[in-house]
């Protein structure tokens, strides 16, 4: 039992701290009483009883994921949801007990992740972050293996939009904020250490690789073929950038509106929260979503909008993007299942006017994000995006 | 008549007879006062099951503070169905009469009232003395519910979600035959052979091609023609089969519940998980006996479904199943997986498919072997 070992399970809840947590939950209760129970007084007694709470614990963690997943995510239970993570936190800890493998370990970390997506951490940080550094502890990605990318050469071509040339707050939010007018900013985000560390997809494997995150399989999400999953970052950009990808033709992998940065600090370091963010009508400006968008060439998210203002910066490769307005929204056909409904059934790269003849009234507003470029889209604006090479996007929400 | 379990029992839900005995395709039998004088009914929760025998209704498991809690109470008839959810369970008398029950070591009996349907024209009855008469609490006769859903349906034809009537069939002919709930729908077949679904079908439990919620039951269109003499409805999926003999699944198939491929060859990536309109799907020979002569007689004829798998029973009486078994909730020689995506035999188990019966968990399955 290694000493780094001992000092996180004393990071683990205690039962006074979570005994409001789980008030009236009455499989919670026993199970974590016998776990925090285990825990306190492990070092005094020996392992009678871990094999049947380690069972328990795992029982509980897959309980909770099934409560999680029935419903609106948004209408699950804020302790449902803490319970989830205090399980998975014992269960990482348990598994330890077991085994600390590298291929344990592996496990564990996933497991993590996983608890930061669906569960409720808020309460234990200090928990998470040790547990975070214990487990990646004394991995090494080989790196030398994923490509370094070159620099796209900027082309010149139409925008159907304005373009200006980093503008002033003053300016951007007249011309831009006020005015509900997309338009394409340029030079804003130069400094972002992003732009030449990112190209390097060995940096990101290194920082990033051990994390697991939520992709999109299929190159569009309103596909029958669509799906999601979780998978380790390591996986995705071998699968994707690795050197053999050309020789065998596959499935697109898109990490797309993913909160990385929230999930990987170190990544946060490489980019700022752009000042035209603070331009707001909420008084003070509500919190910006940081979402993260990286992929190889071809994922296209299909013509769809978004409910708040919304800042697209590209850092590596380029993407092709078509808008329309709001009010076109009723030549646009949205989809009628509520999971769909911000989105539209049109292909906008194949009009079918004779399928979707109102398409024809649509104004469309064509332009190309290329590296270092911002794009700001006010809320409700219709936008169709296909990446045109390996590309990786930030984008900031707010309202 | 034994009771054969498996799955998830940590709370002692079910006593196993005498140890830890293994019995053919790692079923456990458990301890219950079964016998063919009365009527038995099961009904198994997450954390408790229920049993009734006759008025006799006994709940056992993690009741208050700790496994193996058990505690018997008695309804004022005999006891015709049970449907145990998280916070309660739902006892239905063969009068009629709907009760609840809290799955507490404090536990009692209490009505569940329903609220009147919506008046048809006949008026407010009175008696010979002018006074209007209550309306009579209506009698149900099939029940059943999920963790968000709770459904009852009276001899009028009348669906609750208990309190409230939602819906009102009015054909005059129509009859059900079945009721099931998931986590979150609920799937309905008539004596025609028709189905129909409500709830959340945010992750295709109801058959329907668009995902969306449906407040009142809906014929699903897509086996409208077909004549379905079974259904069962999994937490997040559901299932048909048909006069044909033909099984049909949809909805979530996170861990193979459909019957369906979960990873893409290569192993590294998945098959979409949910699939909304209801997939044909094809068993692999029997290679039994019976089926050598022909296949009709090994053709799926009842089906059952837990939280995340689905149980079958062919012609030839051998049970097949798929979908999470990390649990044992396929028997206890798949252990070391944790899911199985497609159909296969629990080998070990001939049912007599007119008498004996299947009672599926949300984590497990239990064989009532009456034959």
């Amino acid at each position: 039992m290694d000493s780094t070992f001992l000092e996180l399970t004393k990071l683990l809840p205690r039962w006074v701290d979570i005994e409001n947590v789980i008030q009236g939950e009455v499989e919670a209760r026993y199970i974590l009483k016998r776990a925090t129970g285990y825990i306190e007084n492990f070092q005094s007694r020996g392992d009678s009883g871990e094999e049947e709470t380690r069972y328990l614990i795992c029982a509980l963690v897959d309980r909770n994921w099934e409560r999680i997943h029935t419903g609106h995510f948004s209408r699950v239970p804020l302790n449902t949801r803490k319970i989830y993570a205090i399980g998975c936190y014992f269960k990482i800890c348990f598994l330890l007990l077991e085994s600390s493998s590298p291929a344990q370990k592996e496990l564990c970390s996933g497991i993590l992740d996983e608890a930061q997506l669906l569960g409720c951490m808020e309460d234990w940080s200090e928990l998470k972050v040790a547990l975070m550094d214990y487990l990646d502890k004394g991995r090494s990605e080989d790196s030398g293996n994923l490509p370094i990318l070159e620099s796209l050469k900027r082309i010149s071509c139409t925008c159907d939009i304005p373009q200006l040339e980093a503008p002033s707050l003053q300016e951007f939010q007249t011309k831009c904020f006020q005015a509900g007018q997309p338009t394409l900013l340029l030079n804003t985000i130069q400094h972002w250490p992003a732009l030449h560390k990112w190209l390097d997809l060995n940096y990101l494997l290194q920082v990033a690789g051990n994390r697991t995150v939520p992709i999109e399989i299929g190159s569009n999400y309103a596909s029958d073929e669509w799906s999601q999953q979780l998978v380790r970052i390591r996986d995705f950009l071998r699968r994707q950038f690795g050197g053999d990808r050309s020789k065998s033709p596959q499935d697109i992998e898109y990490l797309a509106q993913h909160e990385l940065f929230s999930q990987i600090p170190a990544l946060k370091g490489d980019i700022s929260i752009p000042d035209y963010c603070s331009i707001s009508k909420e008084d003070p400006p509500g919190a910006v979503d940081i979402k993260a968008w990286l992929g190889p060439a071809g994922t296209i998210s299909p013509m769809h909008y978004d409910p708040k203002h919304n800042l697209l910066c590209q850092v590596f490769g380029s993407k092709r993007i078509i808008l329309a307005a709001p009010e076109d929204t009723e030549n646009l056909y949205p989809h009628e299942s509520e999971f769909l409904a911000n989105t539209s059934q049109i292909d906008v790269s194949q009009l079918d006017l004779e399928t979707y003849p109102l398409v024809e009234k649509v104004k469309f507003y064509h332009l190309l994000l290329q590296p270092g470029d911002c794009l700001y889209m006010p809320p409700k604006w219709w936008h169709y995006v296909r990446s045109e090479a390996p590309s990786f996007s930030v984008s900031f929400w707010w309202e | 008549m034994p009771l054969l379990f498996t799955g998830f029992n940590a709370f002692g839900q079910h006593e196993c007879v005498s140890g830890d005995v293994d019995c053919a395709a790692g079923f456990s039998e458990i301890n219950a006062p079964v016998s063919t004088q009365n009527q038995c009914t099961i009904s198994i929760g997450w954390r408790y099951a229920a049993l009734a025998l006759g008025r006799k209704l006994c709940l056992r498991g993690l009741l208050d503070d700790g496994p193996n809690e058990c505690v018997t109470l008695e309804a004022t008839g005999d006891i015709k169905a049970l449907s145990a959810g998280d916070s309660h369970c739902l006892v239905l008398l063969h009068s009629g009469q709907l009760y609840r029950v809290q799955p507490k070591l404090q536990a009692e009996l209490l009505v569940v009232r329903l609220e009147a349907p919506p008046q048809t024209n006949q008026g407010t009855k009175r008696s010979i003395f002018g006074v209007p008469k209550a309306p009579q609490s209506p009698i149900i006769e099939h029940i059943a519910c999920g963790s968000h859903i709770n459904v009852a349906i009276s001899s009028e034809n009348s669906v609750y979600s208990i309190p409230s009537c939602l819906h009102q069939f009015s054909e005059r002919q129509f009859r059900v035959k079945q009721l099931q709930c998931g986590h979150e729908h609920a799937v309905l077949l008539n004596v025609n052979g028709d189905v129909f679904t409500w709830g959340n079908g945010l992750r295709g439990q109801l058959g329907q091609a668009v995902l969306k919620v449906e407040e009142t039951p809906e014929l699903l269109e897509a086996l409208a023609g077909i004549k379905i003499t079974q259904i069962a409805a999994g937490g997040w999926h559901s299932a048909a089969i048909s006069a044909f003999g033909d099984l049909y699944t949809w909805g979530l198939n996170c861990s193979g519940q459909l019957g369906m491929r979960v990873m893409k060859p290569g192993g590294f990536l998945k098959e979409p998980t949910v699939y909304p309109l209801p997939q044909l799907q094809d068993l692999p020979e029997c290679g039994c006996s019976q089926g050598a002569e022909s296949s009709d007689d090994c053709a799926p004829l009842r089906v059952f479904a837990g939280s995340r798998h689905t149980l079958l029973i062919r012609r030839c009486g051998r049970p097949w199943a798929s979908g999470w078994c990390k649990h044992g909730q396929l028997g206890k020689q798949l252990h070391n997986l944790s899911y199985v995506d497609a159909f296969q035999s629990l080998d070990g188990i001939i049912m007599n498919t007119s008498s004996d019966d299947v009672f599926c968990g949300p984590w497990s399955t239990l064989l009532y072997l009456k034959g």
